[in-house]
C-alpha cells in the first residue's frame, strides 16, 4: 500500500476534481463504464508486468490483441469452428507466441525490445492478411455465451436478481480473479520468487540453481496468454474489430499502467495492486477529460503529463519516506549509544 | 518537510490545472447541447467542425465535436457523452453493422442521427449525407472520362469496414464495369475485376488512416503494376498522397489520379492538370445540418426530419473547368469561422448564411 | 600531532557521516604530508570507502572539516574535489572500455580546437603521461583491449592529467597479477618522488609494509590507531584492525579424509580444448586451487558447477555420474558454488538477507508443489544469521547495505542452508576484511571436519598454504601438479604456477 501512496493520491485528486466539475461523472452509467474499462486495461497490464518483472518488455501486446481478436471470429464464423475449439486454438496461439518470444530472448539472447518490436509488426500484418483487412464482428449469436464476460454481474446465474449486481461489470470480477491469481503467483510461489530474483540479477539467480531460461520463457507465455484473453474481452466489448487498428497502442497503455504501479523497467520490482491502480488512473483520466469537457485534442497531452507527474510524485514520496526512516534509525542508534 | 510541501504543491497545481481545463467548456444553460462525432481525425472533419460550430451559433445550441481515433475510442467517447448527458448525437459510425449495440444505447438515452456514413438498421432518426454509392458512380464516371481508352485501376481507402467506403468503392467498380445500379453488391478485395470491358480494377488498398502508409501503398502500387493507368483515392487524404507518389515516380503522363473530397492539394492538382477530377461532398453542410436537425429535435420540432429519413447533401464532380469557382467558395467558407469571434458578428453571420446558400445552390446543379 | 611538523597537505578533522541504520564515520581524523604515502587499512565496513567518497566529493560529511593546504574546503562535487587536486581511483575501474586510452584520459575535459575535439593534443599529452608511468601503449588502443593491470595505469594517468596532488587508490591491486602489482607499486614509489601524496587503501598488508610511510587504521568507523614505518608489522596492523590478538590466523586442522565426494575425470579444459582435467576431492578435505590470474581456475569450477558445458569427460558426485546442463543440476546433486564476483554473481543486492539465503532452497522446501515455504525460509535465515554471525539490523535488511564480508556470509548461508556435500569456493575472501576472513577460515575448517568436501580457488598464497590439505596448481588451462600439505611452500606452488 505504502508503495502506491503517490498514485493513490493522484487518483483521489482527479476523482474529486471530476466529481465536482464534471456532469454525470458520478452517475451509475458512467461509473459502470469506467470500472469496466479499468478492468480490461488492468488485465493486460497484469500480463505485461510478468515480463517487466524479469527486466524484459513486450511491445507486441497491442497487435497480438488485434491478431487474436481477428482470428477468433475468423475461426468461429468463417470456418464454423465450435466455440470451445476456437478458445483452445486461441490459447494455443497465445502459448506459441509467448514461447516464441521467450525462446528468442533466452536461447538466442536477443533483446526483448527488438524481438517484440518485430513481432508487433508481424502480428499486425498476419491479422490484416488473414481476413483481407475486412472488419470482423462479434455481434453474431454464437458469441452470446462469451458476451457474458463483458456483461453485468446480474446476468450471471449466481447473482441473478440482485439489484447491486446490475451495476457491477463481470469484467471487474474477472480482473479481480486474475489479479489475485497473479499476486499469489508473484508473491507466494517459488516461480514468482524466481522471477523477482532473476529480474534483479539474472546471473546470481542462475548460479543459485534457478532455471532462469525456463522462468523467462514462462513470463512471456503468461504475458501472451493474458493478452490473448484480454483480446477476447476487448473484442466482445467493442464488438467491431478493424484488423489494421484494433489494439494499437495497447502495449503502451499496459506498460504505462505497470510503470505507474511501481514496476521498474530494470526488472525485479512490481506489484499487481499497483498495476491495477495504474490502469485505473489512466482510464479515469480519459474519462475525466470527457466529463470535464476538456478539448479532445488535449487528451494525449493530459494523460502523458499526469503519468509523468505520477511517477515524479512517486519518486519524491519514496525519497521522503527513506529520509524519514534514516532519521528515525539515526535517532534510535543515537539513543542506544 | 520541504519535500512533503512539494508533493502537496504538485497535487494542488494539478487540481488547479484540471479545473482550469474544465473551465474551458461553457456552462450549459437552456441551450440544447448536442454532440457531433466523426469517424476519425482529418481535415475533412475540420471543415465539418466549422459547419457544426456555425450551426451552433445559428441555431443557438452548444455543440461538442469529437474526433475519435478508432472504433474503440468512438465507443468510449460516446459512452462518456451519454454519461455526461447530451440532447442528441450525430455520429458517423465506423462499423455500423457491428456497432448496433452502441447505436442502440445512444438511441435509447438520447436522440441519434447519423451523418456521412449511415446505419440503416439502427433507430437513428435520420441520415444526413450523400448517397455514397451514387457518389462512387460519379467518381467512376470521372475515371471513364479521364481514361476513355480503358486500363488498369487501383483503389485506395482508409478503411473498408465503413459503410461509406464500401459503397463508394462499389460505386466506382460498378460504374467501370457498366453494371446496373445496385448498392447491395460487394466485390471482395484482393482479386482483380475485369468483366470483359476496357477497365480492370486490380485491387483495393487500405491504410487505417495512417497517412505515411497511404503514400507508401500508392508508391508500391506504382512499382508493382507498370501498366497502371488510373489511381482512385476514396478518402480525403488519399488523392494528395497518390499524387505525391505519382509525381515522384514521374508518371504524371501515364497515370490519371481521381479522388474524393476537397483537400487543398487535390484541388491544386486539378488546377495544375495533375489530378483529373474529384467528387466532393459537403462536410460543412454535414456539420451545419446535423446541428440544425439535432437542436430542432431538442426543442421538440420533428418537422426537420425528411419523410424517408434521408437528408440528401448531394455530391458534385469537380474538374478543371469548375475548380476555381469551387475553391473560391471553399475559401470563403473556411475563412469565416475564426472571424466570427471578432467585432462585426452580424456581418459574418450573414456571410455564413450567404455561403451556406451558395453551397446549396451549387449542390442542386 | 606535534608543533614541529610541517602543515599537512590534506587534513581531515573529526568527520562524522551517518547512513540509514549506521554511523559510517565517527569523529575520524587523518592527515597527509606532501610526498607521503599513507596507508589506510581497516576491516571492510570500517569506514575507509566512505571517507574516500567524501574526499572525492561524492558525498558530504554530516560534521567535521576538511582542509587542503590549511584552508577549510567544502568538497560538494567531484569537480570541486578535482580542482583541489584530489583524485580518486576506484576499486572498480571507471573506464569506458569502448573508447581509446587517450579519450579515457581526457574524458569530460577534452582539449578542443575550432570547437572540435583536438585528437593530436590528446595523443601527445597522453603519450607523455603514459611514459611517466612506464606504460608503453598507443593512446589509440581501445581500453577493452588492455589487460586489467594496464587499465589501472590508464586510470592513474587520468588522475595525473588533472595535476592531482593527492591520489587516493582504493584497493588498486585487488584484481592485478603479481607482476602487474609490482609494476604498480613501482609507479607509486616514483610518484612519491615527484611529490605526489598517495592514500593507499589495501587489505594486502605485505604491499602496505613495502610502500607506506605511515599507516592509519580504522575500526568500526573510528580511528583505531596509527603506526609509523618502524612500528609496522603484520601482527601489529592486524591487531589494530581486529582489536584483538590474532595468534592463530589460519585455523586448519586436517583430519583423515573420507570417501571420494567429487570426482572430475578428463573434462575438456575450457581454456585449452586440447587439455583434459582430472582430480578428486574427498569428504572432509580442503583442496586449494592455485595459479596465476587467467590460469583457468574459475573456468574449471564453472564446468564442475554446470555453468559451462562439459564437452567431454564427466563429473561424479558421491559416485554418481552427473549430467550437467545447468547449475540447476549441480545444485540438485549437492554441489554449491560461492562465485568470484560477490556482487554480480553471489548475492542479489536489492533483495533482503532472508530472501537471498532462501534462494537456493526455494525448490527443495516448496509446499503444494509451487508455494513458498516462508516459515522454512525464515527459520533457515535466522539459523544462518546466527551461525555465520552475519552483522545486520535484521534479516529483512537488503543485502546492499551490508559490508563485503557480511555479503559473502550471506552467499555462504544460502548454500549451507542446502547442506551441500561439495562446496566450491572461488576467491572466497577477496576484498573482505581480516575479521571476516578469519571467520570464513574457521567455518571452512568446521565444515570439513563435519565431512564436507571443499574445493577452493584463491590467488592469495598465504591462504592457499594456510588452509589447504592439498593444492592443485594450474597454468594456462592445464593442471601442472598437485602438492600435499607437507610439500606446500610458496616456491613449490609458484614453480608449478609458472608452468613447472
Amino acid at each position: 500500500m505504502k508503495k502506491n501512496l503517490g498514485i493513490l493520491a493522484v487518483i483521489a485528486v482527479v476523482f474529486i476534481v471530476t466529481a465536482i466539475g464534471g456532469d454525470g461523472f458520478l452517475s451509475a452509467f458512467n461509473l459502470y463504464n469506467l470500472v469496466e474499462r479499468i478492468s480490461l486495461y488492468a488485465i493486460i497490464g497484469i500480463g505485461v508486468s510478468f515480463v517487466i518483472v524479469t527486466g524484459g518488455i513486450d511491445l507486441s501486446i497491442g497487435s497480438f490483441i488485434g491478431l487474436c481478436a481477428v482470428t477468433f471470429p475468423f475461426l468461429v464464423i468463417g470456418h464454423n469452428v465450435s466455440l470451445t475449439t476456437g478458445l483452445l486454438l486461441l490459447l494455443t496461439m497465445s502459448v506459441c507466441a509467448g514461447l516464441f518470444h521467450g525462446l528468442l530472448v533466452t536461447k538466442l539472447d536477443l533483446q526483448p525490445f527488438v524481438v517484440t518490436l518485430c513481432t508487433l509488426m508481424m502480428y499486425r500484418g498476419v491479422a490484416r492478411h488473414l481476413v483481407s483487412d475486412s472488419t470482423m464482428g462479434y455481434s453474431d449469436e454464437r458469441f452470446q455465451p462469451l458476451s457474458l464476460m463483458v456483461g453485468r454481474l446480474s446476468e450471471l446465474p449466481w447473482f441473478e436478481g440482485q439489484a447491486w449486481a446490475r451495476h457491477v461489470p463481470v469484467a471487474l470480477l474477472i480482473m479481480i480473479v486474475i489479479g489475485v491469481l497473479a499476486a499469489v503467483f508473484l508473491n507466494r510461489t517459488i516461480y514468482g520468487r524466481d522471477l523477482m530474483a532473476l529480474g534483479r540479477n539474472r546471473e546470481a539467480a542462475h548460479l543459485s540453481g534457478i532455471n532462469t531460461t525456463k522462468m523467462i520463457i514462462l513470463a512471456y507465455v503468461l504475458c501472451s496468454v493474458t493478452s490473448g484473453f484480454g483480446a477476447l474481452l476487448f473484442a466482445l466489448d467493442v464488438v467491431s474489430v478493424q484488423p489494421s487498428t484494433f489494439g494499437s497502442f495497447y502495449e503502451l497503455y499496459a506498460i504505462a499502467a505497470a510503470v505507474l504501479g511501481g514496476c521498474s523497467l530494470r526488472g525485479g520490482e512490481g506489484s499487481i495492486f499497483g498495476v491495477i491502480l495504474g490502469a485505473a488512473l489512466m482510464r479515469l483520466l480519459m474519462n475525466s477529460i470527457q466529463m470535464l469537457g476538456v478539448s479532445d485534442a488535449l487528451e494525449e497531452f493530459v494523460i502523458g503529463f499526469v503519468i509523468l507527474l505520477g511517477v515524479i510524485i512517486d519518486v519524491i514520496v519514496k525519497r521522503v519516506v527513506a529520509k524519514r526512516r534514516a532519521r528515525q534509525q539515526a535517532t534510535v542508534a543515537a539513543g542506544a549509544e | 518537510m520541504l519535500k512533503l510541501k512539494l508533493t502537496r504543491l504538485v497535487a494542488l497545481m494539478m487540481a488547479v490545472s484540471l479545473v482550469t481545463f474544465a473551465g474551458c467548456s461553457d456552462d450549459s444553460s437552456d441551450k440544447p447541447s448536442v454532440a457531433y462525432v466523426t469517424n476519425g481525425v482529418a481535415s475533412f472533419w475540420v471543415i465539418a467542425e466549422k459547419g457544426a460550430l456555425d450551426g451552433a451559433k445559428e441555431f443557438d445550441a452548444d455543440v461538442k465535436v469529437i474526433m475519435p481515433k478508432d472504433v474503440e475510442d468512438q465507443k468510449r467517447k460516446c459512452e462518456d457523452l451519454l454519461a455526461r448527458g447530451t440532447d442528441g448525437i450525430a455520429i458517423s459510425p465506423i462499423d455500423s453493422a457491428n456497432q448496433a449495440q452502441l447505436l442502440k444505447q445512444i438511441s435509447e438515452l438520447t436522440t441519434l442521427i447519423t451523418h456521412d456514413s449511415d446505419a440503416p438498421d439502427s433507430d437513428r432518426l435520420c441520415y444526413i449525407g450523400m448517397d455514397n454509392y451514387t457518389a462512387g458512380r460519379m467518381c467512376g464516371a470521372l475515371v471513364k472520362e479521364a481514361l476513355p481508352e480503358g486500363g488498369e485501376i487501383m483503389i485506395f481507402v482508409g478503411r473498408l469496414g465503413q459503410e461509406n467506403a464500401r459503397l463508394r468503392r462499389q460505386g466506382v467498380i460498378d460504374e467501370l464495369m457498366d453494371r446496373s445500379h445496385d448498392s447491395s453488391r460487394y466485390d471482395e478485395p484482393g482479386t482483380s475485376i475485369n468483366e470483359g470491358g476496357k477497365y480492370t480494377v486490380l485491387d483495393t488498398r487500405t491504410d487505417g488512416f495512417d497517412f505515411a502508409k497511404a503514400k507508401a501503398q500508392a508508391q508500391d502500387a506504382i512499382s508493382k503494376y507498370p501498366n497502371l493507368k488510373g489511381m482512385v483515392g476514396l478518402f480525403a487524404y488519399n488523392p494528395p498522397k497518390i499524387l505525391d507518389a505519382v509525381r515522384e515516380a514521374n508518371k504524371l503522363e501515364q497515370i490519371q489520379v481521381i479522388g474524393f473530397d476537397e483537400e487543398a492539394e487535390t484541388l491544386q492538382g486539378i488546377q495544375d492538370g495533375e489530378v483529373y477530377g474529384t467528387v466532393v461532398q459537403n462536410p460543412y453542410r454535414y456539420g451545419f445540418e446535423s446541428v440544425r436537425v439535432l437542436s430542432a429535435l431538442a426543442r421538440g420540432d420533428k418537422s426537420v426530419i425528411p419523410e424517408d429519413g434521408f437528408l440528401d447533401i448531394p455530391a458534385r464532380q469537380i474538374r478543371k473547368d469548375n475548380v476555381d469557382e469551387f475553391r473560391a467558395e471553399l475559401d470563403r467558407l473556411t475563412s469565416t469561422a475564426p472571424a466570427a469571434d471578432s467585432g462585426d458578428e452580424e456581418g459574418s453571420d450573414e456571410a455564413t448564411e450567404a455561403d451556406a446558400a451558395a453551397v446549396s445552390e451549387t449542390d442542386s446543379q | 600531532m606535534s608543533e614541529s611538523e610541517p602543515a599537512p597537505l590534506l587534513s581531515v578533522d573529526r568527520v562524522t557521516k551517518r547512513f540509514p541504520g549506521v554511523t559510517a564515520l565517527k569523529d575520524v581524523c587523518l592527515s597527509l604530508q606532501p610526498g607521503e604515502v599513507l596507508a589506510l587499512i581497516g576491516e571492510n565496513g570500517a569506514g575507509k570507502s566512505t571517507l574516500m567518497k567524501i574526499l572525492a566529493g561524492v558525498q558530504l560529511p554530516d560534521e567535521g572539516t576538511i582542509r587542503v593546504a590549511g584552508n577549510s574546503v567544502t568538497l560538494d562535487s567531484v569537480h570541486t574535489s578535482q580542482s583541489q587536486g584530489i583524485a580518486l581511483i576506484h576499486q572498480e575501474l571507471n573506464l569506458s572500455g569502448n573508447l581509446d586510452v587517450g579519450a579515457n584520459i581526457f574524458l569530460g575535459r577534452e582539449p578542443r580546437r575550432f570547437g572540435l575535439i583536438d585528437k593530436d593534443t590528446i595523443r601527445k599529452k597522453s603519450r607523455a603521461l603514459l611514459k611517466r608511468l612506464g606504460l608503453n601503449v598507443d593512446p589509440d588502443t581501445l581500453v577493452d583491449h588492455l589487460p586489467i593491470g594496464q587499465q589501472q595505469l590508464v586510470e592513474i594517468a587520468r588522475a595525473l592529467s588533472v595535476d592531482a596532488r593527492v591520489l587516493i587508490m582504493d584497493e588498486p591491486t585487488s584484481s592485478l597479477s603479481q607482476h602487474e602489482t609490482e609494476r604498480l607499486m613501482q609507479v607509486v614509489k616514483e610518484l612519491r618522488c615527484d611529490g605526489v601524496s598517495v592514500i593507499y587503501i589495501s587489505h594486502r598488508l605485505r604491499e602496505v609494509m613495502e610502500l607506506a610511510d605511515r599507516v592509519t587504521v580504522f575500526r568500526d568507523g573510528e580511528n583505531a590507531g596509527e603506526l609509523t614505518r618502524e612500528e609496522m608489522t603484520h601482527d601489529s596492523m592486524v591487531q589494530l584492525m581486529v582489536g584483538r590478538d590474532v595468534s592463530q590466523f589460519y585455523s586448519r586442522q586436517p583430519h583423515p579424509p573420507g570417501d571420494v565426494a567429487l570426482e572430475v575425470s578428463a573434462i575438456t579444459s575450457p581454456l585449452d580444448p586440447g587439455q583434459r582435467l582430472s582430480f578428486q576431492v574427498r569428504q572432509g578435505e580442503i583442496v586449494g586451487v592455485s595459479g596465476l590470474v587467467g590460469a583457468g581456475r574459475s573456468e574449471m569450477l564453472e564446468v564442475v558447477f554446470g555453468v559451462r558445458p562439459t564437452l567431454q569427460g564427466h563429473v561424479k558426485v558421491g559416485g554418481r555420474q552427473l549430467r550437467l546442463r545447468s547449475p540447476v543440476d549441480a545444485v540438485e546433486a549437492g554441489l554449491a558454488l560461492v562465485p568470484e564476483d560477490r556482487k554480480k554473481q553471489g548475492v542479489i543486492l536489492e533483495l533482503a538477507v532472508r530472501t537471498n539465503i532462501g534462494l537456493a532452497g526455494l525448490r527443495r522446501h516448496r509446499r503444494l508443489g509451487a508455494f513458498l515455504n516462508e516459515a522454512q525460509e525464515k527459520a533457515d535465515s535466522a539459523a544462518m544469521v546466527k551461525k555465520l554471525r552475519i552483522k545486520t539490523p535484521g534479516d529483512l535488511q537488503t543485502v546492499q547495505f551490508l559490508s563485503g564480508g557480511n555479503q559473502q556470509k550471506v552467499v555462504l548461508g544460502k548454500w549451507l542452508a542446502m547442506e551441500p556435500t561439495v562446496l566450491l569456493l572461488d576467491e572466497p575472501t577477496r576484498g573482505i576484511d581480516i575479521g571476516a576472513k578469519h571467520e570464513i577460515y574457521t567455518l571452512m575448517d568446521q565444515l570439513a571436519a563435519a565431512g564436507m568436501a571443499i574445493l577452493f580457488v584463491s590467488s592469495e598464497m598465504e591462504e592457499i598454504i594456510g588452509m589447504s590439505d592439498r593444492v592443485i596448481v594450474m597454468h594456462e588451462g592445464r593442471i601442472t601438479g598437485e602438492l600435499p600439505r607437507e610439500q606446500l611452500t610458496e616456491q613449490s606452488v609458484m614453480q608449478l604456477a609458472t608452468g613447472g
